[in-house]
């Protein structure tokens, strides 16, 4: 029990996380309530199932806390300690907020101008360093996406700006 | 209908050029796809998903059958290569197939792992062709509650045999059925667990759900670890081919990992985590060169390897026969039926069965196609590996939200995927494992289907699933299983001796 102090972190985020676990058992057992019992007879009704999901989830998240409190598993703790230790945020958090910029600029902007621009910028913050190999490849990698997607395969690809032009 | 007539005619549609050309494509994207690190065959299968989509269901299935094979031929040259196992059945081929490509070794181990899983495969092909359509036969008796209690089994093997805890297993797979519930119930038409928001009424789609565990959370969980740690590829010299001696060492594994993953990966406590981790032990046991396991052994890729192949044709036989999923890829290939209203289970057989033989032909075609390709043209793959991470993961999240997208145009669709994929981050930084949770999204309505069914025909009475000799026997073997892996330190605890650490851990997540 000599490394209690790396599992410290670790065992903060398990407890964190069990009660993430219970509070999605009380969504599931509130979102339960609202269900509305439907007309006619059935054996079991609609609420069962969320309900039985709620239970499970609540009592799951308890079991969580006391396996990370009262007696604390601290291989797991040291592992997760080693995984917080080992990363940071600013890169996750960065990448995602440009996966939400991407997705919403999908629509209005098209998906080849979007695509040219969302994956440098990816690249980017995950560690490249050379953003005209990047810029080439995601070019060239959007228009034969979507050439083959709206030609070939039937799907619909937003063209967005580039409508004009586009066959 | 006799098997052989009916495998004749699958041959013959799957031989049409048309048909040919789907599976030389499937087996090509899935290779591809497979061979990206940290892609399992699961994630391949869900991103090519939409791809099928304006495809007639058998050309699709066609496809679908090359995909899932190659992600499996892709997965093993990264464990391998880079010690990234695609997905936790690869993760015993890590073992001793990354030893030997440090050791210079990496032609034989790529060479022992395509060739064990070609003959791995096609053994386990021939043992569904004969054995799938006697169970479709046999499930035609099953009744509701048996199909409950087989999905108990289901459950309760993923969650106690996967992954290093009974507790955050069954917490993935609550989470998942979390999800599965969400949306308009089909019996009573009534909104669950949508909170009022229009786009929840649907439910949330397995695609959605998939790629946002698999490719989101994968991507950002390495971007929180990128710019510390940097993976190395080891350059393969020489042909990927055997010297006498490690073809003499293989084929015994070969045959006896096939044996073993086959027959165990058809259970529907399925999964090919247990029958690689069987295999390796075997082998190291039966060895004589047992001084070597460690440092890159050649019987300890091929035995796993061919179990991991075997064990992945196995689980075709319950989604096939009983429509019941045992592994996130079989869960997602499920899915796809349905997107062509096609239900599998024991009707499959009778209503489509030129579909049937035409997907299972297409099996043995596109094992073929995928020694063709893994042998000769291994360097081609072996270049993918050398992709500049950052490159990599952006596109990973480039086709994510292709797929995603392009299956409804919606953008909300691809929020709620990158929240999952926050979800999917928070797991894996955590240790929950992923798996379990695509598993309950399918499998929950399945099973609440099915027990409602089974109340309803016995009147509102509980008793039911346990006086039905079937069930109760399918329900005593899900007790078994939870008790199984703490069998070792119950026993030392009955002999009175200081009981071993932990329980019998198999596999790591999916």
């Amino acid at each position: 029990m000599n490394s209690g102090n790396d599992a410290g972190q670790g065992l903060l985020e398990a407890r964190l996380a069990s009660l993430v676990v219970v509070g999605l058992g009380i969504v599931a057992l509130v979102g339960a309530t609202q269900v509305g019992p439907g007309a006619g007879y059935v054996a079991v009704g609609p609420v069962v199932m969320p309900t039985i999901i709620g239970l499970g989830l609540f009592g799951l998240g308890m079991l969580l806390l006391v396996r990370a409190t009262v007696r604390p598993d601290l291989d797991l703790a040291r592992r997760v300690a080693a995984e917080a230790a080992a990363s940071e945020w600013r890169t996750p958090g960065l990448t995602l907020g440009a996966l939400v910029a991407y997705a919403a600029a999908l629509g209005p902007v098209g998906y080849i101008l979007a695509t040219s621009a969302f994956l440098p910028i990816a690249a980017s913050i995950l560690g490249s360093r050379r953003p005209v190999r990047d810029l080439i490849v995601a070019v060239v990698l959007s228009v034969v996406v979507f050439i083959g997607f709206t030609e070939f395969l039937g799907v619909r690809l937003p063209a967005g700006l580039l409508d004009p032009i586009l066959p | 209908m006799d098997v052989l007539t009916s495998l004749a005619g699958g041959f013959a549609t799957a031989l049409q050029p048309e048909y040919l050309l789907f599976a030389a494509a499937g087996v090509t994207l899935g290779t591809l796809i497979g061979v990206l690190p940290g892609i399992g065959p699961a994630l391949t299968v869900a991103l090519l998903l939409p791809l099928t989509y304006s495809f007639d269901a058998t050309g699709a299935f066609i496809m679908f059958a090359g995909i899932y094979y190659g992600g499996m031929y892709g997965g093993s040259t990264t464990s391998i290569l880079l010690n990234t196992p695609g997905e936790s059945a690869s993760i015993v081929t890590t073992i001793e197939g990354f030893q030997m490509a440090k050791a210079g070794r990496g032609g034989p181990a790529l060479a022992t792992a395509a060739i064990g899983s070609f003959v791995a495969a096609t053994i386990s092909t021939v043992a569904i062709t004969f054995f799938a359509p006697v169970v479709a036969q046999a499930a035609l008796a099953f009744q509701p509650a048996d199909y409950f209690a087989l999905m108990v089994v289901a459950f309760v093997s993923v969650s106690a045999l996967v992954g290093r805890s009974l507790l955050r297993g069954a917490t993935s797979l609550f989470v998942g059925l979390l999800i599965g519930v969400i949306g308009i119930d089909v019996l009573t038409g009534q909104a669950r667990l949508t909170f009022g928001v229009t786009e929840l009424l649907d439910g949330l789609d397995i695609v959605v759900v998939a790629v946002g565990l698999f490719a989101v959370g994968e991507a950002l969980s390495v971007a929180a670890r990128l710019r510390r740690e940097q993976a190395e590829v080891i350059a393969v010299k020489g042909r990927a081919w055997m010297s006498r001696d490690d073809f003499r060492r293989s084929w015994p594994a070969w045959i006896r990992g096939a044996l073993i993953g086959f027959p165990l990966g058809s259970l529907p406590a399925g999964g090919a985590e247990i029958p690689t981790f069987l295999s390796y032990n075997l082998e190291k046991r039966l060895s004589k060169h047992p001084e070597e396991f460690g440092t890159g052994a050649i019987e300890g890729v091929a035995g796993p390897e061919a179990a991991n192949n075997a064990a992945f044709s196995g689980v075709l036989v319950p989604l096939l026969t009983l429509g019941l999923p045992t592994s996130a890829t079989a869960a997602i290939m499920l899915a796809a039926f349905q997107v062509y209203n096609l239900q599998p289970g024991p009707l499959l057989f009778q209503n489509s069965p030129e579909l049937v033989w035409a997907l299972i032909a297409s099996l043995y075609i596109g094992n073929v196609m995928l020694l063709a390709l893994n042998l000769p043209l291994i360097r081609v793959w072996i270049k993918i590996l050398e992709i500049p991470r950052p490159l990599l993961y952006s596109g990973i999240l480039v086709f994510a939200t292709l797929g995603v997208y392009s299956a409804a145009n919606s953008l909300i669709d691809v929020l709620f995927m990158y929240g999952i994929g926050v979800l999917g981050f928070f797991m894996r930084r955590l240790d929950f494992p992923v798996g379990p949770v695509v598993l309950g999204v399918i499998l929950g309505p399945l099973l609440e289907a099915q027990f409602r069914r089974a109340m309803s025909i016995s009147q509102g009475d509980l008793s039911v699933f346990v006086t039905r000799p079937l069930s109760a026997v399918i329900l005593t073997f899900a007790v078994a299983v939870v008790i199984v892996p703490y069998l070792p330190r119950i026993i030392a605890r009955l002999r009175g001796r200081r009981s071993p650490e932990g329980r019998l851990v198999f596999g790591e997540d999916d």
